[in-house]
């Protein structure tokens, strides 16, 4: 669905932010994407569709180049972008008029321009809000604003670019749940985060360090990889209680390492059985 | 002098259709030189209720006072710094010393006492001189965190007023963050932070207030925290405790991977101790 074909890009200062990068994704695919601060994540987001344009190389979306000017209005209706930060995207006074935006500009008719606003308000659970102003919401709503924003085109592929790291544990859940509902919709999805717990359910991982991708795999594999500590990455805390139980012949399954109680669940069986 | 509230409420939008109410009945008091971890979930009022503390917003109902005196006097705002949430929000100078000495110059502090609590400010945060001439939007998040910590430090604070200082960060950077925290409060300030990264601060907090629905649940030691039902835990400390009520005898207040692991290993071997003596033919 988007590919990426030896991308680089430097930042204005001159700085190399993205270097020689080759990816695919695939449609319906949820590729999770980790790195530290300045990794280049966030650049290699921006690029999917066409917010930045590789300085080398080039990003082709459903075969569409996205140094194309004539295509990215096109690009953009399959690639919607949630960024870490949601106040930086509210343009409406209103939820509603906020939401209201995209779809304004593809010149949809009023009928389905409210149909779209009333369908992502109920998706994301804000009906109460939609008179609210966006910037008086807390930063789990205002992620949730931006979240709807999003949908009201109606994208195929959603990129989310550390959306939860500004918000408390329990709404953070939360909008994983949705992005996970989404990604059982058939929707393709690109997250990325520091927080690696959040990509246990991931179908693919990718590393970045200094630009490049330096790491790759099924989440299995990349979460327990001693290599990650090196990149000043901290792996999820109870993979790595799973890894440093194992030498002392307690094996708890991957499956298990998803949440404490699954966890819990798995060492009382061990334990407990006579 | 501590900082007290007492029965403190706050509307938003008040007497109008859209009226919240943030925080409702709180009843909170901080004494100097502690370390405090105010939790939460979104929109619980955190954010609103360290906003009263030096007088950006003022409660609609109940009272607060810090050392004494009303928080929106000008004596209150130099005693409390905040940092907020978003550093870049609050950095508006050209270069990192306008910016540390903007808070001192501002109370009328002259040349040489601003430049020498830019240094010591400077100092504290582990930031190197060279910095000084920096623009300070050009600086690393982490960087960018400690220049704001430092200008609300050049005021010489007795109390420190976080939200959220290690949201966004890197594993290296939040570690940067935390030791200088730690630093400061030794030094005698008191820190007051609103954090969703128990694991991080867990070990630095002396007090922990939990708010929901705009009242607090809960307020009390770590120790005590930990022995509560129905608090938010990082994922090792809630597998513990579920493992202490699925029957494994565990000790409560477990918190990192290290403590965990000694733990379980620890009970294994008790109980293969025990299963032997009570099947010694095996």
């Amino acid at each position: 669905m988007i590919r990426l074909e030896n991308v680089s890009y430097n930042y204005p200062d001159g700085t190399p932010a993205l270097r020689n990068v080759y990816l695919a994704i695939k449609k319906g695919e949820y590729l999770g994407i980790i790195g530290r601060n300045g990794s280049g994540k966030s650049t290699l987001s921006l690029h999917l569709n066409g917010l930045l344009r590789p300085r080398k190389g080039k990003v082709m979306v459903k075969g569409m180049d996205t140094g194309d000017y004539s295509k990215l209005r096109e690009i953009r209706k399959i690639v919607g972008i949630v960024f870490q930060n949601p106040e930086t995207q509210f343009i409406g006074r209103t939820v509603e008029e906020d939401l209201a935006f995209g779809p304004e500009n593809l010149c949809l008719p009023p009928a389905e321009i409210r149909k779209r606003v009333e369908r992502a308000l109920a998706e994301t659970k804000l009906e109460k809000y939609r008179y609210h102003s966006p910037k008086n919401l807390s930063g789990g709503q205002g992620q949730y604003v931006a979240l709807a924003g999003v949908l009201t085109m109606e994208p195929e592929c959603l990129v989310f670019d550390e959306v939860t790291s500004m918000l408390d544990p329990a709404s953070g859940e939360e909008v994983l749940k949705r992005v996970k509902k989404l990604h059982e919709k058939g929707k393709t999805i690109v997250y990325t985060t520091h927080n690696l717990e959040e990509l246990h359910s991931a179908d693919r991982i990718i590393v970045m360090d200094r630009g490049r991708i330096v790491l790759e795999g099924e989440p299995e594999k990349v979460l327990s990889d001693p290599y990650l500590r090196d990149l000043g990455l901290t792996p999820p805390s109870l993979i790595e209680l799973a890894e440093n139980l194992k030498p002392h012949g307690i094996e708890i399954p991957w499956e298990k390492t998803s949440s404490p109680s699954s966890f819990a669940e798995e060492i009382c069986r061990l334990f407990l059985k006579t | 002098m501590p900082i007290i509230l007492e029965n403190v409420s706050v509307f938003y939008s008040r007497n109008t259709p859209l009226e919240i109410a943030a925080l409702k009945n709180v009843n909170l008091r901080i004494e100097k030189g502690e370390f405090v971890g105010i939790l939460g979930e979104k929109g619980a009022g955190k954010s609103t209720l360290i906003k009263l503390f030096n007088g950006i917003l003022r409660p609609d109902s109940g009272k607060i006072t810090v050392n004494g005196l009303d928080p929106s006097s000008k004596k209150v705002k130099s005693r409390v710094g905040m940092v907020f949430q978003q550093p870049a929000d609050q950095l508006f100078c050209r270069t990192v010393y306008e910016e540390i000495a903007f808070g001192p110059l501002n109370f009328g502090y002259s040349k040489k006492e601003t430049e020498e609590r830019v240094f010591e400010a400077l100092e504290a945060v582990s930031l190197d001189r060279t910095m000084l001439s920096r623009d300070p939007l050009s600086l690393s998040g982490g960087e960018m965190q400690r220049v704001a910590l430092a200008s609300a430090l050049a005021l010489r604070p007795d109390y420190l007023v976080l939200d959220e200082p290690i949201t966004g960060l890197d594993p290296s950077g939040k570690k940067e963050i935390l030791d200088t925290l730690k630093k400061i409060k030794e030094k005698g300030t008191t820190v007051i932070t609103v954090t969703h990264n128990l694991k991080g601060f867990f070990p630095l907090l002396e007090k922990i207030v939990l708010i929901k629905e705009g009242r607090i649940s809960f307020q009390g030691s770590r120790k005590e925290y930990m022995e509560t039902e129905n608090v938010p835990l990082p994922p090792v400390a809630s597998m513990m405790r579920e493992l202490r009520s699925r029957g494994v005898p565990v000790n409560p207040g477990v918190f990192t991977v290290e403590e965990a692991l000694e733990e379980i290993l620890r009970v294994k071997s008790m109980m293969e101790k025990e299963k032997a003596e009570k099947h010694p033919e095996k």
